[in-house]
């Protein structure tokens, strides 16, 4: 039985009044809403309450899906709009991009710390990004770099997002002109401990 | 690695894959995030909050569409008797204009030439918000 079909079994159910049946969705699901709301505002309790809040709406909406898309399609759509709203009413703290300093070259004792910081700073940069280019690049790295996906989640043409990924990445590179120098390596390794912890 | 290949660099060059593989790889290598161990629990509890809550009572269309249809007829009704009764007084009054005091012009004149100039004012100032908002800068 595929994802789909279960997921197709359990909505069944729970639109037939079985309230119980949601636990499986929301056990199927709820490492990539938690995930994507981390993306979105990379504070973990606030992840987690929002990814919550999420699967609440989802419920509330089930009925609503009308099956034209897969449930996940679905499923990340509304929660995009949840995370959205959520910090539309409680913003991140933002700190404006020109003030995010670029971390110095590390020395080499701590180098694999220091690349590790260098990263979490670009990441943490992403949320200095104005609204309308920060969704997404937020939803083209969880969607690992699918155009496609990240414009179904948030419901715009491909064409658009593409842009407005264009102009986000733009203003990274000009906030991290020095990324390439030192980037490329500790970018490798940083990929390789990401992709084991997906293990 | 996919990248990008409509982007240019600001000097019109294409960029380079190295750039964009740096970004990319370090953006790309997230860590999973895993839920806390109460979050299926936590999610439970708030749906079933959710499913405890009795369904609002729907509009009682069947009993209020009489009623409605009353309430509108009288409306229509009385709209047509104002207009009846009101029009022929309307006439009268068009007939005699009213009086305005040559020294109030130049007044009243310099009053709509400010009134013209706030609303130009505040015209251009909501597009310019418009325009920051769309650029991003807001």
């Amino acid at each position: 039985m595929t994802i789909d079909a279960i997921d197709l079994s359990d909505v069944g159910r729970v639109l037939a009044g079985d309230t119980d049946a949601f636990e499986g969705i929301v056990r199927r699901w709820q490492r990539p809403l938690v995930n994507m709301a981390w993306r979105y505002c990379r504070d973990r309790a606030r992840a987690e309450e929002m990814a919550q809040e999420a699967f609440v709406r989802a419920w509330r909406g089930l009925a609503g899906w009308r099956r034209e898309s897969s449930f996940s399609t679905w499923l990340f759509a509304l929660a995009a709009n949840v995370y959205r709203s959520e910090l539309k009413r409680f913003p991140t703290v933002d700190v404006p991009l020109e003030e995010i300093a670029e971390p110095a070259s590390p020395a080499n004792q701590y180098e694999a710390a220091a690349e590790q910081r260098r990263h979490e700073v670009l990441r943490r940069a992403v949320l200095a990004l104005p609204m309308r280019y920060r969704e997404p690049v937020v939803l083209y790295y969880f969607h690992e770099m699918d155009v496609g996906a990240a414009a179904r989640t948030m419901g715009l043409p491909e064409g658009t997002v593409k842009a407005r990924l264009a102009r986000g990445r733009e203003l990274l590179r000009k906030r991290f002109p020095h990324l390439n120098e030192t980037g490329a390596q500790g970018a490798n390794a940083a990929l390789r401990t990401g992709r084991e912890a997906l293990r | 690695m996919k990248l990008i290949k409509d982007q240019e660099t600001n000097s019109g060059m294409p960029r380079t894959e190295i750039e964009i593989d740096a970004m990319d790889r370090i953006l790309a290598a997230e860590e999973e995030l895993v839920p806390s161990s109460g979050f299926v629990a936590a999610a439970m509890e708030r749906v079933r909050e959710e499913a405890a809550v009795p369904a609002p009572i729907p509009f009682p269309w069947k009993r209020a569409v009489p009623g409605l249809v009353l309430a509108a007829g009288v409306l229509g009704w009385g709209a047509w008797a104002a207009v009846r009764f009101a029009w022929p007084a309307l006439h009268e009054f068009a007939k005699s204009s009213p009086q305005i005091p040559v020294a109030a012009v130049p007044a009243l004149e310099e009053a709509g030439w400010v009134v013209l100039a706030l609303a130009v004012s505040l015209g251009s100032w909501m597009l310019s918000m418009r325009l920051m908002r769309r650029s991003g800068m807001m």
